[in-house]
């Protein structure tokens, strides 16, 4: 049996993982991730590849702008060509549909504080605006938002590209390997039976997805996750028509066209998790709403057939941003993960700020919305009260 | 750790949960109408659902049509021959049962264990359930990718068959069919009788396999094997040119077919050629029962997989978790259960209602202790032939795994060779290898590749390979709109309510983080 002993031990390897890892290991740390499947099998790979600033969390907004940069620039992190396969196509724009007054109302306001703090990547625009970008839209959708910024990416290539990235700077990568038993030694370390035998680290980062809480409830610790098995929806081809990521507000509305015209549907809606075989099912019943939202948007694709569906799974915290933190129980380990279905995003800037404070033995402040300290059992989120 | 979805259907809730009929069946061929028909005459509701306009199954296809179109269609009628027309009583009757409520053209797209079954018709969708289905579906035939396979002139004897029975067409033209399998020589002697005369009839098997095939014969089986024979007796008495043990079928053409090339005994030889029907045996059509959850096995002489079932064909559940708890509550019939033709279909189609009829506690007259099961004799008298049918026709076209440059997945052009990369760079599940090379992705759903890949993986496989697993089928497992689905009727309610990411930002987040 094989026995090293590491600086990080990185549970998981998706996006977050693989790319806390590269960082790592670029500045010569000792990293092995660990992944019971393939790398970027799970959400990471299977997502709808979204790269959006619009309508992001204002807590979220500097890592997804930093995110952004990078992926702007994403040949200087993995290299030319894993970059191209990458298909990082931004300046398409994101823009989010105001269906209805309450909509319109939600997006004026919204737009206001995002004014007042600063934040200019989003802007209001009127039904004129939004139908001239949006050829096919129904007649009564009145405004939205856009961010022209934003666009999409390859998520399986991308999830592969950071993997590769990580293994070429010299992080150990242990695919089809099970995390059998984590335990905390004496001193601070970490001692981890694995399907590759005893691994023995100074640090653990969870970085288990869907899995999250299951890791962080083995070391006795409860974090409030909702395992979600997102869905998504394939249509057969049509004529090109629409450039945009179209998104809804309250409505379970999110759509691309893919280059090939198949049109790609999510809306966050879930299907059947089911966490321990790591699968889950499509039900049928409720992509109902989903279609209902796509067709009262684009009468015109009532006709258009759904040829195939899949889901992802993914975990999402109460207050909808991701939990990004050094454990509030054990010393030398840090929990990433509940990325409530917008992580793809965000990951190569959490890659590089969590090793970033890593290295610096201090959380980048930017972290600190996503500590877990905000679920003590007590005085609930600034936001609770605002609703 | 909270997960939100609520324990799924339980077995007694779903009886709960109104059902639409006792029993639905999946299928209007010869399996799934006369399970219509033995279950509506014990006075039970039952739902029948196909995709075609009329009652018949592949097999009797338009036959209804046919026959209300005489006297135009007596010259059609008389060459599609006895094997055709023998479906008209059991149509007549399975019109004229009260208590079968027929859909015809109605798609289904989503089965599942608990007896729900997802269906479309025109523009409109929605589930049904019952307390029993039979899933009736039929075969499909084997995919045969060779060179030039997906060559525009280049069909399925049952596409052919399609076209001459629903579209009373007639192939043109020189004509080449090729291949192995009883419905070959069938399809041959129609086209006899329709005065098309095949430049060739190319088959694939060897006299050797017949010769092997001889202790498989069971006396009941006789009569089929008649049949056969007399086929191939008129098209020999016709002077249609036949030859056997042929191999390395290519179609070759530009845009279209333009001529066939193979190898008969060691010797090559080209022809031209303006219709190629190709032919390689029919396979179990799994989909239902896949989607389902259903146990499948996979068998290597046949090259295909088919759900396990017990004799009357109730299913059991593969292992793993299921999207629906409770009992499996589905039967499967004929061909879609086992290839046995439209005989064994009729048979087991009634041997499954009453075993159905037993359950539901309403099975006319008991037998008495002791006394033969008719309905379970009947389905091994008509098997009977399959041994040595299947002995015979070997697997032909599809018997060597194609090269490296032959296309497997034709809704995306996936060749073999970058199957064959993809399994070497370690891609170890169908599942896998379709995320990477989109093969199967297209509208078909991975039907006319999933049995190849499954054998490409198989070839590389260094261990025995074990059972493999087919594409994971998801719902939809048919094309279904958006405005269908978005107006979807018979929502189970439990199921349908909404789990969903509530990740929506305050529009103003208070406590002014900073400015
Ligand atoms: C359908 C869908 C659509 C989405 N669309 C978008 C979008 O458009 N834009 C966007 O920004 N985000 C989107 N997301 C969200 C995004 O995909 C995720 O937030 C992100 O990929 C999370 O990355 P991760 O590395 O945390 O998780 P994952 O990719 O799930 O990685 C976690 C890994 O941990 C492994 N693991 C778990 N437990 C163990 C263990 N005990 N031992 C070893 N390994 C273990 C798992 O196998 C898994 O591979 C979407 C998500 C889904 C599901």
């Amino acid at each position: 049996m094989d026995r090293r002993s590491d600086d990080v031990l990185i549970i998981g390897g998706g996006l977050q993982g693989c790319a806390i890892a590269m960082f790592l290991a670029r500045t010569g740390w000792q990293v092995t991730v660990i992944e019971k499947n393939l790398a970027g099998r799970h959400a990471s790979g299977v997502n709808a590849g979204g790269l959006r600033l619009l309508m992001r969390d204002a807590r979220e907004y500097p890592l997804s702008l930093r995110a952004m940069e990078m992926w702007d620039n994403l040949a200087d992190l993995v290299g030319e060509a894993t970059s191209e396969a990458c298909e990082v196509r931004l300046g398409t724009s994101q823009i989010a549909l105001a269906m209805d007054t309450a909509e319109l109302e939600w997006a004026r306001a919204r737009n206001q504080d995002m004014l007042r703090r600063g934040i200019y990547s989003e802007e209001l625009i009127d039904a004129e605006e939004l139908h001239r970008l949006l050829p096919g839209l129904a007649n009564s959708a009145l405004g939205g938002l856009i961010s022209r910024r934003d666009g999409h990416a390859n998520p399986a290539n991308a999830a592969r590209a950071f993997r590769d990235a990580a293994e070429a700077a010299g992080a150990r990568i242990l695919e089809h390997c099970v995390l059998r038993e984590l335990k905390p030694k004496a001193g601070g370390s970490w001692r981890a039976d694995t399907d590759a035998g005893l691994i023995e680290a100074e640090r653990v980062i969870n970085c288990a997805g869907a899995w999250g809480a299951d890791v962080a409830a083995r070391l006795g610790e409860t974090l409030p996750i909702k395992v979600l098995a997102l869905t998504m929806m394939v249509t057969a081809r049509v004529k090109p028509f629409v450039t945009p990521v179209v998104i809804g507000i309250d409505q379970p509305l999110s759509f691309k066209q893919s280059v090939v015209g198949s049109l790609v549907i999510g809306g966050g809606i879930s299907g059947k998790p089911c966490l321990e075989e790591g699968t889950s099912f499509t039900v049928m019943d409720r992509m109902a709403s989903s279609a209902a939202a796509t067709v009262s948007a684009f009468p015109a694709l009532a006709g258009v057939p759904i040829l195939r569906t899949w889901t992802g799974l993914e975990g999402a915290t109460p207050d909808g941003i991701p939990i990004i933190s050094p454990s509030a129980q054990h010393h030398g380990l840090w929990h990433v993960f509940g990325f409530c279905g917008h992580g793809f995003q965000l990951a190569p800037a959490v890659g590089e700020i969590v090793a970033q404070s890593l290295i610096d033995g201090l959380v980048d402040p930017r972290l600190a919305p996503f500590s877990v300290d905000r679920f003590a059992p007590q005085p609930k989120l600034v936001d609770e009260a605002l609703q | 750790m909270n997960i939100p979805t609520k324990p799924m259907l339980s077995g007694e809730r779903q009886d709960a949960l109104a059902v639409d009929a006792d029993v639905i069946v999946i299928g209007a061929g010869p399996a799934g109408m006369s399970a219509a028909i033995e279950l509506a005459s014990a006075g039970c509701q039952v739902i029948v659902l196909d995709l075609q306009p009329t009652p018949g199954g592949q097999i009797f296809r338009a036959l209804q049509s046919n026959l209300e179109a005489r006297p135009s269609t007596d010259s059609l009628l008389a060459a599609l021959g006895s094997a055709y027309n023998a479906g008209r009583t059991l149509i007549q009757q399975f019109r004229a049962t009260a208590g079968i409520d027929y859909r015809p053209e109605t798609t289904v797209w989503d089965l599942r264990a608990d007896g729900t079954v997802g269906w479309l018709k025109g523009e409109m969708a929605g589930y049904l359930r019952a307390r029993h289905v039979v899933v009736a579906n039929g075969a499909m035939e084997r995919p045969t990718p060779f060179p030039g396979w997906t060559l525009p002139g280049v069909m399925t004897a049952g596409a052919v068959q399609t076209l001459i029975k629903a579209g009373r067409l007639q192939p043109e033209g020189q004509i080449v069919l090729a291949g192995t399998g009883p419905l070959i020589f069938l399809l041959a002697d129609q086209l006899r009788r329709l005065g098309v005369r095949p430049a060739l009839i190319a088959r694939t098997d060897r006299f050797r396999d017949k010769i092997f095939a001889l202790p498989h014969i069971r006396p009941a089986g006789i009569p089929a094997l008649l049949k056969g024979l007399g086929w191939l007796a008129r098209l020999r008495l016709a002077g249609i040119p036949m030859r056997s043990r042929v191999t390395e079928l290519k179609a070759q053409g530009r845009d279209r077919l333009e001529t066939v090339s193979l190898t008969v005994a060691g010797r090559g030889m080209e022809l031209s050629c303006d219709l190629l029907v190709v032919h390689d045996g029919i396979i179990p059509a799994i989909e239902l029962a896949h989607c389902a959850g259903l146990a499948l096995e996979w068998r290597e002489s046949d090259a295909s997989w088919r759900p396990k079932t017990s004799q009357d064909g109730k299913a059991q559940m593969a292992a793993g978790p299921a999207l629906t708890s409770g009992p499996c509550r589905i039967r499967i019939s004929g061909d879609a259960r086992q290839i046995g033709g439209a005989d064994a279909a009729v048979a087991h189609g009634r041997h499954a209602a009453k075993a159905i009829l037993a359950e539901l506690g309403r099975a006319s007259v008991r037998p008495p202790v002791g006394a033969a099961d008719q309905t379970a004799t009947d389905v091994q008298r008509t098997m009977a032939a399959r041994p040595f049918i299947d002995a015979a026709f070997p697997l032909g076209l599809a018997a060597q795994l194609p090269d490296d440059t032959t296309i497997v997945c034709r809704c995306e052009e996936i060749t073999a060779g970058s199957l064959r990369t993809s399994i070497h760079g370690g891609a170890t599940d169908m599942n896998l290898i379709r995320g990477v090379t989109r093969c199967g992705m297209g509208p078909c759903q991975g039907r006319s590749c999933a049995v190849t890949l499954a054998r490409l993986l198989g070839e590389a496989a260094t261990r025995t390979p074990a059972s493999p697993a087919p594409f994971r089928a998801r719902p939809p497992l048919r094309p279904l709109p958006l405005g269908a689905l978005a107006k979807l009727s018979g929502l189970d309610p439990e199921l349908a309510e909404v789990v969903s990411l509530e990740d929506k930002p305050e529009a103003a987040l208070g406590g002014d983080t900073n400015g």
